[in-house]
């Protein structure tokens, strides 16, 4: 436990004395800052009530390019950078599991994902000083930008295991992301009877995003993102275990 | 200490370390010496567990690799080539880290810090960031982060690798103090290095040991007796003669006016006779030394000597 604590915590000061880091959150909070000023401006206009603030923003196609920069943007240096430092050599000898070193990884690229959200929480009390809020819908809304996060990161530090190569690392998790995405858009090509159409549904990330923005919280999505995520993270592990027969 | 039974490891086709065995008895300097890619940096990263043998088996401090990987490395302190360290965390950070994953309690950690910080002489720099170090200082680092967990076994790759003399000289007699406490293995093709740090001392090549002994012993085996140089004033022809009729002495050579080179057996020491002889000859004796042969000479003779063979097979082929 104590190894595992220390893998996170070595990580998150990787993290936080690389510039990429400020650079990424002061990307992502213009961004969100701007899709929020230009959804709140919008929705002000007359007759525009009928969707609420919180669908128009999590719910909305920009919404998912944040994931699909941010998430191999901050995962890419995960593993990539100590396999081409050596470092991983010193790791590998220590007494610890890759299972330990990957979950730690994981954990620290998580929290540190969660703190580039923390700030648009400000948003939510914006909104709440002129207009009535649905604090349920707000839960469930950061419940599905937490699990959307566990499996984008969780994805882009499998695609960090695979190379020496930061920016490899983070061409395969961009397409990675892109083929879950972009999924549901072969929907239209198959016939709506077929068995994986009724797969394909299941598996539509913007369905899942924008129940969750409306409030609605399927437990069926939620076991999808999670056994996603841990699919991965085993997938880390054993690729870690393999990476020294190569 | 450390027990190694036909280590094998074959990339593709090619075996880089071949059916290695050997045993380390506990408080002993072991060097592995040998020519770039001779094997030496796959055998130690299998024996630390970092790469699985292709066959072998390894146990140190009792505990079988097989068995227990993560006991196994619990048991060795690892400093792998090129020291790769952590560049944006500060020497302590590092050492605290390192600390935490090779399972320091927190009740020893205090001592062990402040241990490895004395022993390595790291006091000016624990807050400094390892990124800003100079090469020796690393070193220095990657040799207390070995160490933190006071290992029975330390193996350091290459430990001296870019470092300037004065540095080479501190990290020398830091792993001979280590040696005291711990059962070390070091990595070199500096040859002067086995014979100041070394009690035993592996020649491999091409994954295999082609020699196996003290210092002393291989260069003894291995070159032959021992030789004298004497320099003499006023010596005539008769010399060689001469010296040939001392106790112990092998042989003489006569090089250039009166420089000698006297070989003789290695139980023998001829250099009182010698002495002896220039004065009852009336000789000015102007130097008499032990030709210190260095295990260069070993080192070439036996990584090369398949070479030569394969050459002169080829080219007997060719003719």
């Amino acid at each position: 436990m104590k190894a595992f604590s220390a893998i996170v915590r070595r990580e998150l000061i990787a993290t936080f004395s690389s510039p990429l880091a400020y650079i990424v959150m002061a990307a992502f909070l213009l961004l969100q800052g701007a899709l929020f000023a230009l959804i709140v401006g919008y929705l002000s206009q007359p007759g525009q009530s009928s969707m609420s603030i919180l669908q128009a923003f999590f719910g909305g196609t920009i919404f998912f390019w944040f994931f699909l920069v941010v998430a191999p943007l901050i995962t890419m240096r995960l593993v990539a950078e100590e396999r081409r430092s050596g470092t991983i050599e010193v790791l590998l000898t220590s007494p610890v599991t890759e299972a330990q070193v990957i979950v730690g990884k994981f954990v620290a690229v998580f929290i540190f994902y969660l703190a580039l959200w923390a700030p648009t929480l400000v948003y939510v009390l914006i909104v709440k000083s002129q207009a009535a809020i649905d604090w349920g819908a707000v839960a469930s809304s950061y419940l599905g930008v937490a699990l959307f996060g566990a499996l984008f990161v969780s994805l882009g530090l499998f695609a960090s295991t695979l190379t020496r190569n930061q920016v490899i690392a983070a061409v395969i998790s961009f397409t990675g992301l892109i083929l879950l995405f972009g999924l549901p858009l072969t929907r239209g090509l198959l016939t709506s009877s077929s068995g994986f159409g009724a797969i394909i549904d299941h598996a539509d990330l913007w369905q899942h995003m924008a129940d969750y923005a409306k409030g609605i919280v399927d437990t069926r999505y939620v076991v999808y993102e999670l056994s996603l995520t841990g699919l991965f993270l085993f997938l880390s592990t054993k690729s870690l275990e393999l990476s020294k027969w190569r | 200490m450390i027990e190694v039974e036909n280590l094998t490891k074959i990339y593709v086709d090619t075996p880089v370390v071949d059916g290695l065995s050997f045993f380390v008895p506990e408080g002993q300097i072991l060097g592995f010496l040998g020519p770039n890619g001779a094997g030496k940096t796959t055998a130690m990263r299998m024996i630390t567990a970092f790469l699985p043998p292709t066959t072998g088996r390894i146990v140190v401090a009792g505990v079988d690799l097989d068995a227990d990987s993560v006991g196994l490395r619990r048991n060795i302190g690892y400093m792998p080539e090129n020291v790769p360290l952590y560049p944006e965390l500060r020497v302590e950070e590092y050492l605290r880290f390192r600390a935490d994953v090779e399972g320091v309690t927190r009740l020893d950690l205090p001592s062990r810090l402040e241990y490895v910080v004395e022993r390595c002489m790291l006091s000016d720099v624990r807050r400094q960031v390892i990124g800003t170090l100079s090469k020796g200082y690393r070193q220095r680092v990657g040799l207390a982060s070995a160490l933190i967990h006071k290992p029975p076994v330390l193996i350091l790759d290459e430990p001296t690798v870019g470092l300037d003399p004065n540095q080479i000289i501190k990290v020398r007699e830091l792993i001979t103090e280590l040696g005291k406490d711990h059962t070390v293995v070091l990595s070199t093709h500096i040859l002067p290095e086995v014979e100041q740090v070394c009690d035993r001392v592996f020649i491999i090549d091409q994954g295999r040991i082609v020699a196996d002994g003290t210092p002393d012993a291989l260069r003894t085996r291995l070159i032959g007796n021992p030789v004298v140089r004497v320099e003499i004033r006023g010596a005539g022809d008769d010399g060689p003669e001469l010296f040939g009729r001392l106790p112990g002495v092998v042989a003489v050579e006569r090089r250039s006016g009166g420089v000698f080179f006297v070989e003789h057996a290695t139980e023998s020491d001829p250099r009182e006779a010698i002495f002896n002889l220039a004065v009852d000859h009336g000789w000015v004796l102007l130097g008499l030394t032990p030709e210190q042969a260095t295990l260069e000479d070993v080192f070439v003779r036996l990584t090369t000597a398949d070479d030569v063979e394969s050459f002169t097979a080829s080219t007997a082929q060719e003719a």
